[in-house]
């Protein structure tokens, strides 16, 4: 039996992919070429020629090389749940508050509605008119952007709604945390605030963020 | 026999992997016997064609390949495949049929779909 892992190093010559990804390539490939070689013998032909016309099967090397070298340098960087959910996620949570920001620089302010008498330590809502009619886009460019990605109808769901999922957290683990465990935040929040800012900064934006990603939803596109 | 062009046989060749894969997992030689076999000899992948096909499926998470004993006793490197590949054969399947179905409007190629 010719030594096939040897034949192939000689063509394929160093990878540069580490010695034991090289290593399991090599061995794959002779593996095959002992098949090929085996079924031909089994129609007849002689050992020798077998092995040669197998190994002959692969009529440039030179090529060959430079296909695994490319199909294995491909895509090694990002992951499957990186592309179709993290960063559409990343990009409309970003988006969402450089909108917010750059409507408290130049306006319109955020409306403020006093549930009590307006004394300090009572309940009030606070919402930007303008940033929620902004959100659809947000929510339409995390959905297009996870379904163009590959992802799934749930990844361009939880991408769009990032921005109010964020808050959600915020406002369920952050505050109720930072509340038991630094002293400088007042312990005295009144529940019923805490309710209101959680409708109005997390279920009200989450509406418009749905409305826009709703034409997007969709199953998605096969990668290329 | 008519040779498909390279870059339709390796377009085809995903879908025809995930679709072999998708019943049970297979080793490289096994993959390309079935696939030669299955297409009447019309679609076939040699050791040049195939693993780079292969391993690009793999670094795309659609696949993945193990060391494991075959029947024979040889240690083979079966394919498996992945949730991900699952999810990308039926938008490739669905791409595909348009893809025919276009054909067939303009040049009145039929396909066996």
């Amino acid at each position: 039996m010719p030594d096939n892992q040897g034949l192939i190093r000689e063509r394929l010559g160093v990878l540069g992919l580490g010695t034991r990804r090289e290593e399991e390539i090599v061995r794959e490939l002779s593996e095959h070429l002992a098949d090929h070689a085996a079924a031909l013998e089994a129609r007849g032909v002689a050992r020798d020629a077998a092995a040669r016309h197998a190994l002959d099967s692969v009529s440039n090397w030179p090529e060959f090389r430079e296909e695994i070298l490319s199909a294995e340098t491909e895509e090694t960087t990002m992951n499957y749940r990186t592309k179709v959910l993290w960063l559409p996620a990343l990009c409309a949570l970003t988006l969402s508050n450089v909108l917010l920001a750059l409507m408290q620089i130049f306006g319109p302010l955020p409306h403020f509605h006093w549930l009590g008498a307006g004394k300090s330590m009572e309940p009030f809502y606070m919402f930007g008119v303008p940033w929620l009619i902004s959100q659809p886009l947000v929510g339409a460019v995390a959905a297009y952007w996870s379904r163009r990605a590959g992802g799934a109808v749930r990844h361009q769901l939880l991408a769009a709604l990032a921005p109010a999922i964020a808050l959600l957290c915020l406002f369920v683990l952050v505050i109720p945390f930072s509340i038991i465990l630094d002293k400088h935040v007042p312990y005295h929040i009144r529940l019923s605030a805490y309710l209101v800012f959680t409708v109005t900064w997390v279920l009200l934006p989450a509406v418009p963020l749905l409305i826009g990603a709703a034409p997007f939803l969709r199953k998605p596109q096969a990668q290329s | 026999m008519i040779g498909i062009d390279t870059k339709i046989k390796r377009g085809s060749g995903e879908l025809a992997i995930l679709a072999l894969l998708d019943h049970e997992p297979l080793h490289g030689y096994e993959i390309s016997k079935r696939i030669a076999q299955q297409t009447g000899g019309v679609l076939q992948f040699n050791l040049a064609s195939l693993y780079p096909l292969l391993y690009r499926m793999e670094k795309r998470g659609w696949v993945k390949g193990k060391w494991e004993e075959a029947q024979n006793g040889r240690k083979r490197r079966y394919y498996h495949l992945t949730r991900n590949g699952k999810k990308q054969l039926a938008p490739l399947r669905e791409e595909w049929g348009m893809f025919f179905q276009a054909l067939h409007r303009i040049a009145g190629v039929a396909h066996a779909g």
